[in-house]
C-alpha cells in the first residue's frame, strides 16, 4: 500500500515534468467522453421530449387500425378496413370506453382570403377534442348535431390563420377546402412543434362525415378509431374489449389471429422508447470510437515514453525497483493521463449541452449514467491501452537498458 | 579479528550463447573483497570488466561457479530478490550520471529509498540531505539536475549510491565523461569516502584514476591476470602536480 503510495507520486511527477505532451495525449480522451456524454444526453432528452408529448395525447387512448405489415419500406394493409361498422359496433356496445371517434386523414388545398396552401384535413367526431385533449382558444367546436347532419364546418390550426388569414381571427370566415367551401368555427390552441419536427398547427379539422359525404362522395374507410378508456385503470379493459367486439364482427374465428391492431399510448410510449433508446446505443456506440482511438493515442505516447526513457528505467532498475514497480508506474501514468481526460470530456461534455441548449432550444438534461459511463470508460481506456507500454517498460532487461543511447 | 568479505566469488564463469558460438566472457574468476577495501578494476575492451560488474551489481548472473555478496548467496535469487539486494546492498555510479532529468538533486538522491521495501528509512529527505552534504553538494539540493555541472552531476549520483548506506559502492567508469581536473576531484572523493569506512570496486580504464585505489585488479580475455595491492597510492595534490607537468 505504502509502495503503491510512492509509485503514485513517482507517476504523477513525471506527468507534471511533460505538461503539454500530457494534455495533448488526454485530448483524444477528453473529446472522445465530451462526444459519448452528449451524444447519449441527447438521446436521453429527445427520448423525454417524445415521451412527453404521447403523455400528452391523454393516457387514456386506445387507436385501432387495420393489420398493417412493412414490407419493401412501405406499410401494406393486411386486414380489413376499418369502418363505420365497426365504429358502431364500438359505439352501441363498449362499456370500458367512453369517448370514441372515428379518424379520416387526408391532404387538402385550402384557399383563403390572404392565400392558398396545402394541408392536412382529419376528420373526426366531436369526441375527438375531448379524447386528445385539443382546446380551443376562440370560437367553438363542432357538435354531435354537426356531425349528424355533416355540416361544412371546421375547426383550423394557428399555422393556418396565419398564413390564410394574415394573423386575424377567423372563427365566422369561410375557407375553401378542396373548392368546397367550409364555415371556420374555431380555432384551436398552439401546439409548436412535435417530435419529429412537424408542425402540429398545420392543420383542419371537420366533422369526418363531411369529409366522407362532402369531400369525396363515397369514401367509406377509416384511418383509424380512436377511444379513451374510462379512466388509466381501465386500459386493457378497453383493450380486451375493443379486440372481441371486433373479432365478433369480422367473424374471426377461434385461433386466427386477428386482422387489426389495438395500440394504447403505453405500448406507443414503450415502442417508440425502444426505437429512441436504439438509437441513443447507436449514436453512443459512434461516439465511444473516439474514445478508442483517444486510448490508442494513449498507448502510442507511452510507447514512445516508454523508449525515450529507457535509461531512466534502466537506473530506477538498477537501484532496485522491481518489474511490478515499473509496470505500476507506467500504468498508474496512463490510467490518470485518461482519468484526468475524462474528468476534464464530463466537464466539456456538460458545457456543451448547455451551449447546444442556450443556442436551440433543445433541452439535453446531462443524464448521470452518462457521466458513470465516461468515468468508467475511460479508466477501462488508460488501464487497457497503458498496459501494453508498461509491460515493455518493466520487461526492459536492465543491463541493456542501461546501455541503451 | 578477520574482517566481512563483502564479495567473495569462486570459479565464476559468464558465458553468452550466440547463435551457435560460445562467448566465454568470464571464466575461474576467484575474487574476494574485504570491508573498507578500495579496489580498481583496469583492462582493455573486451576483457570482461563490463560483464563482472553486471554480475558483482545483481543485474547478471554467473552461468558457473558462486557469488556471495555480503553473506548473500546470490546464484539462486530470483528477479524480485535481486531488485531487492540490488536496493539494499549497493550503489551504483554510471559513467552518464543517469539522473532523472529536471528533477532536483535531492529527489535524486532520495530515488532508492523510493524503492526500499524494507522500511528501514524513516525519513528519506533527511538522508538524502545528509548523503549530499557528504559529496560537499549540501548547498545545491533544489537545484535541478540540468542547472548542475558534470562533476556536480556525479557528486548528485554518488550521493544517491550512499543514500541506502550500501555495503558496496560500484562505479563503472564515474570518471569516463569528466575533464581531468574533475576526474581527480571525483577520485578524491573516493578516497574520501573509503576513508570513512565505504568499500568501493569501481572501474576504470584511465590508470591515473585507478592508481587512487589500494588494490588493482587486472582483467584480461576473461581471466584475472594480476591482482596486487598500490604501494605509492596517488593522493589529490601528487595527481595535480601530475597533470602540471603534462601540460
Amino acid at each position: 500500500m505504502k509502495q503503491l503510495l510512492k509509485t503514485f507520486k513517482v507517476a504523477f511527477k513525471s506527468i507534471n515534468k511533460n505538461r503539454t505532451r500530457s494534455l495533448l495525449t488526454a485530448l483524444g480522451i477528453i473529446i472522445g467522453v465530451a462526444a459519448v456524454i452528449m451524444t447519449i444526453s441527447a438521446g436521453e432528452g429527445a427520448t423525454q421530449e417524445v415521451q412527453n408529448q404521447i403523455s400528452g395525447l391523454g393516457t387514456n387512448l386506445l387507436m385501432i387500425t387495420t393489420k398493417k405489415e412493412h414490407r419493401a419500406g412501405i406499410d401494406v394493409r393486411m386486414g380489413r378496413r376499418i369502418e363505420k361498422k365497426d365504429f358502431d359496433i364500438l359505439q352501441k356496445n363498449s362499456i370500458w370506453m367512453s369517448k370514441l371517434s372515428p379518424f379520416i386523414a387526408s391532404g387538402v388545398r385550402a384557399i383563403g382570403p390572404q392565400g392558398n396552401k396545402s394541408t392536412t384535413i382529419y376528420g373526426v367526431s366531436s369526441d375527438y377534442f375531448e379524447i386528445l385533449s385539443r382546446e380551443i382558444v376562440s370560437g367553438d367546436v363542432f357538435t354531435e348535431e354537426d356531425v349528424n347532419s355533416a355540416r361544412k364546418y371546421c375547426v383550423i390550426g394557428e399555422t393556418i390563420k396565419e398564413e390564410l388569414f394574415a394573423g386575424t381571427d377567423p372563427v365566422g370566415h369561410q375557407i375553401r377546402i378542396n373548392k368546397v367551401p367550409f364555415t371556420i368555427i374555431g380555432l384551436l390552441k398552439e401546439e409548436g412543434k412535435g417530435t419529429m419536427g412537424q408542425d402540429q398547427d398545420d392543420m383542419l379539422i371537420a366533422p369526418y362525415t363531411t369529409i366522407l359525404n362532402r369531400l369525396y362522395g363515397h369514401r367509406s374507410g377509416y384511418n383509424m378509431i380512436m377511444a379513451s378508456a374510462l379512466s388509466e385503470n381501465h386500459i386493457v379493459d378497453a383493450k380486451i374489449e375493443a379486440t372481441e367486439l371486433l373479432r365478433e364482427s369480422h367473424r374471426i374465428k377461434e385461433g386466427e389471429d386477428d386482422d387489426f391492431e389495438i395500440m394504447t399510448q403505453i405500448e406507443l410510449q414503450e415502442i417508440t422508447g425502444n426505437v429512441t433508446g436504439i438509437l441513443t446505443l447507436i449514436l453512443g456506440a459512434i461516439a465511444s470510437i473516439s474514445l478508442i482511438v483517444g486510448g490508442i493515442g494513449i498507448m502510442n505516447i507511452m510507447l514512445v515514453s516508454v523508449t525515450e526513457r529507457t535509461r531512466e528505467i534502466g537506473t530506477r532498475l538498477a537501484i532496485g525497483a522491481r518489474e511490478s514497480d515499473i509496470l505500476t508506474q507506467f500504468l498508474i501514468e496512463a490510467i490518470v493521463l485518461s482519468l484526468a481526460g475524462g474528468v476534464l470530456g464530463i466537464l466539456l461534455g456538460i458545457i456543451g449541452n448547455q451551449i447546444i441548449y442556450k443556442a436551440t432550444d433543445f433541452y439535453i438534461p446531462t443524464d448521470v449514467n452518462s457521466i458513470l459511463i465516461g468515468f468508467g470508460f475511460s479508466v477501462l481506456v488508460g488501464v487497457v491501452f497503458g498496459y501494453f507500454p508498461a509491460r515493455k517498460a518493466a520487461r526492459l532487461n536492465p543491463i541493456d537498458a542501461l546501455r541503451y543511447e | 579479528m578477520p574482517k566481512k568479505k563483502v564479495i567473495e566469488t569462486k570459479k565464476l564463469g559468464r558465458v553468452f550463447i550466440n547463435g551457435d558460438i560460445e562467448v566465454h566472457a568470464l571464466s575461474e574468476i576467484n575474487i574476494s573483497i574485504e570491508e573498507g577495501e578500495f579496489v580498481a578494476i583496469m583492462g582493455s575492451s573486451g576483457s570482461g570488466k563490463s560483464t563482472l560488474l553486471h554480475i558483482l551489481g545483481c543485474l547478471d548472473q554467473p552461468s558457473s561457479g558462486e557469488y556471495y555478496l555480503d553473506g548473500v548467496f546470490v546464484n539462486t535469487l530470483n528477479k524480485n530478490e535481486l531488485a531487492d539486494i540490488r536496493n539494499q546492498k549497493i550503489g551504483f555510479i554510471f559513467q552518464s550520471y543517469n539522473l532523472l532529468a529536471r528533477t532536483t538533486a535531492l529527489e535524486n538522491v532520495e530515488l532508492p529509498l523510493v524503492y526500499d521495501r524494507t522500511g528501514r528509512f524513516s525519513n528519506s529527505k533527511e538522508l538524502a540531505k545528509k548523503a549530499l552534504e557528504q559529496v560537499g553538494l549540501g548547498n545545491r539540493t533544489h537545484h535541478k539536475t540540468n542547472e548542475l555541472s558534470g562533476g556536480q552531476q556525479q557528486r548528485v549520483a554518488i550521493a544517491r549510491a550512499l543514500v541506502n548506506n550500501p555495503a558496496l559502492i560500484l562505479s563503472d567508469e564515474a570518471t569516463g565523461n569528466l575533464d581531468s581536473r574533475t576526474s581527480i576531484d571525483i577520485a578524491d572523493l573516493f578516497v574520501t569516502l573509503n576513508n570513512e569506512g565505504k568499500t568501493i570496486l569501481m572501474i576504470t580504464h584511465e590508470p591515473e584514476i585507478a592508481q587512487f585505489a589500494k588494490r588493482i585488479i587486472y582483467l584480461r580475455d576473461g581471466h584475472v591476470l594480476t591482482d596486487e595491492l598500490i604501494h605509492n597510492r596517488s593522493t589529490k595534490e601528487s595527481a595535480l602536480k601530475d597533470l602540471e607537468l603534462i601540460t
